[in-house]
């Protein structure tokens, strides 16, 4: 990255949080600076910081406002951001996941972005995505979806949406992990088990890994229904 | 071992505690007491650590008999707490006989109850937390005839039970509009500020853990906000498309495209947390520094009590560990 493309806003929400946010024309940039910075961030926590919270393209940091103030972590994340490495601190993930392109919404979403359904499904498996944030209920969120434009989320959500389901909007994919509503476009399904929270650790991936769809026949993913999610 | 027998629930009765730290990194929100102040002073009042696992009942109905005596505090909305016969207070430690049914009813003003009994509360946990997260399938949900296990030290008073004079800072529940303490955002919209300071909001029945909605006057932005995924802080004011006001709760998850247009002060949130179906809620701007200050004097009253109760308590409480 650049040193122009290290430029940062922080501002300040409420008494105890600050957004963070990486200067760039190029979303792309800022997507995988804001990736970068989370780590860092992470691994050098400055004092008085209680959690943090991922976006596209920010990170919402949580402070103790008895212990330290918006101007100490401002302080503190503009350090960290002129000097960022370029990798992470830990090896990236890499993902292959299975999946059956049978979703509700692949017909509907060809229609809007000019494809046929199977191009879409082309464009789905070769796209390399990167996990940039874990979202509700540890979904993981990802960049990366080559689609001739943004596609755009249900007017109406779905109210109940299965475990597993692929789910697109914008330039991001998402997985569902647990039942539940979503305004994400379903054009597909994975068998495996995405999150577990009987496991200590109830994911096997973290922002910054690469993820791949490939796809499978009904029966190749019936023979693996259920099983956890691992790096391939 | 001890254990309470759970004969009766509110709407909704759950393990919870303050929620889950340094969770929201890996997407799983915080959770826990909406009501923390509430859900702290009951732990305090019986000699346990602030983030002890306790049971939160939405409106009345909790009910349960212990088979040996403990010291326990209900807190949280204004309510009739009886052990047996006797009405007892609230807000305060105190002792229920072994077989005597106690029973919280009359909930009233607010929505949440919250009852602490000295010791370990047995109860499952997910990331270090008894906080429900009913989203992953952790719910915490106490039903009738729910055998709550309990480790405590408790063994009784030397004579009769005290009265203690501790310094308690118990939530003050108005019968009229609850005033919520605001602070401003960046990128807010043009005289909104001004709209929502002379406006009054009512909480509508589509409220839940997540946010509360309300109904009343709002203002949309001029130019459509870009749809980037976000973090939100509890207590941030939202409008959505539709002309209503969202105040985000602790079981929030990432926003787009709503613009945030103020977040309540840390000393309102359990307020927020309290505040059910048809309250009237009126809010005030305040600017950081006098949120902060507010907090700390929270914070004041809070370690105050710890110490008083540590010191009225030490005796009659052998520690568990």
């Amino acid at each position: 990255m650049t040193a122009a493309s290290s430029t940062i806003t922080v501002e300040s929400y409420g008494d105890s949080a600050v957004m963070v946010a990486f200067v760039h024309a190029d979303a792309a940039v800022r997507r995988a600076g804001i990736i970068r910075f989370r780590d860092r961030f992470l691994a050098r926590r400055p004092h008085g910081v209680l959690d943090v919270v991922s976006g596209l393209e920010s990170l919402l940091i949580e402070f103790d406002p008895l212990v330290t103030g918006p101007e100490h972590i401002e302080y503190a994340a503009r350090l960290l951001a002129e000097s960022l490495p370029p990798a992470l601190s830990r090896a990236v993930r890499r993902f292959t996941i299975p999946a059956v392109f049978d979703g509700p919404d692949l017909a509907s979403v060809a229609d809007e972005v000019g494809l046929a359904p199977a191009e879409v499904v082309e464009a789905i498996t070769g796209s390399v995505l990167t996990i940039s944030l874990l979202g509700a209920a540890m979904a993981p969120m990802m960049d990366g979806l080559l689609v001739p434009r943004p596609v755009r989320r249900l007017a109406e959500p779905r109210t109940d949406v299965a475990p597993g389901a692929i789910m697109i909007a914008g330039t991001n994919a998402i997985i569902q992990p647990f039942p539940g509503p979503t305004g994400w476009r379903v054009v597909g399904r994975t068998p495996h088990t995405i999150v577990d929270i009987s496991r200590p650790a109830p994911v096997s991936f973290g922002p910054g890994d690469v993820v791949r769809f490939v796809p499978v026949t009904r029966d190749e993913a019936t023979a693996l229904t259920g099983s956890f999610l691992v790096p391939s | 071992m001890t254990t309470l027998e759970i004969t009766g629930t509110g709407w909704l009765t759950t393990f919870t505690d303050l929620g889950r730290r340094d969770a929201e990194r890996l997407g799983v929100p915080t959770g826990g007491a909406a009501d923390q102040h509430s859900a702290m002073v009951a732990n305090l009042l019986v000699g346990n650590p602030r983030g002890a696992t306790l049971i939160e009942s939405l409106g009345s109905g909790l009910a349960f008999v212990p088979d040996r005596d403990v010291l326990l505090a209900v807190t949280g909305a204004p309510c009739r707490v009886t052990i047996g016969n006797a009405v007892v207070d609230t807000w305060s430690p105190v002792v229920a006989p072994a077989g005597q049914v106690v029973r919280v009813t009359d909930v009233r003003l607010g929505t949440r109850t919250y009852l602490a009994v000295h010791g370990d509360l047995r109860a499952p946990t997910f990331l270090g937390s008894a906080a429900p997260d009913a989203r992953m399938g952790f719910g915490q949900v106490i039903t009738r005839g729910t055998q709550v296990r309990l480790d405590t030290g408790f063994v009784g008073f030397p004579r009769r039970f005290p009265v203690f004079r501790l310094p308690v800072p118990a939530l003050r529940f108005g019968d009229g509009p609850w005033v919520i303490d605001v602070v401003e955002s960046p990128h807010s919209i043009p005289g909104i500020r001004e709209l929502i300071e002379e406006s009054s909001y009512v909480v509508t029945d589509r409220s839940n853990h997540v946010g509360l909605r309300l109904t009343g006057p709002v203002r949309h932005p001029d130019n459509e906000t870009e749809i980037v995924s976000h973090g939100v802080p509890i207590g941030a004011l939202e409008i959505p498309h539709a002309d209503e006001l969202i105040v985000l709760g602790r079981y929030r998850s990432l926003t787009a495209g709503y613009p945030i247009v103020g977040v309540a002060s840390r000393p309102s949130l359990p307020l927020l947390g309290q505040a059910g179906p048809g309250q009237e809620l009126r809010f005030r701007w305040i600017d950081r520094e006098e949120s902060i200050r507010r907090f700390a004097r929270r914070e004041d009253e809070l370690r105050a009590l710890e110490r008083a109760a540590a010191d009225a308590l030490d005796l009659p409480c052998r520690r568990t560990q």
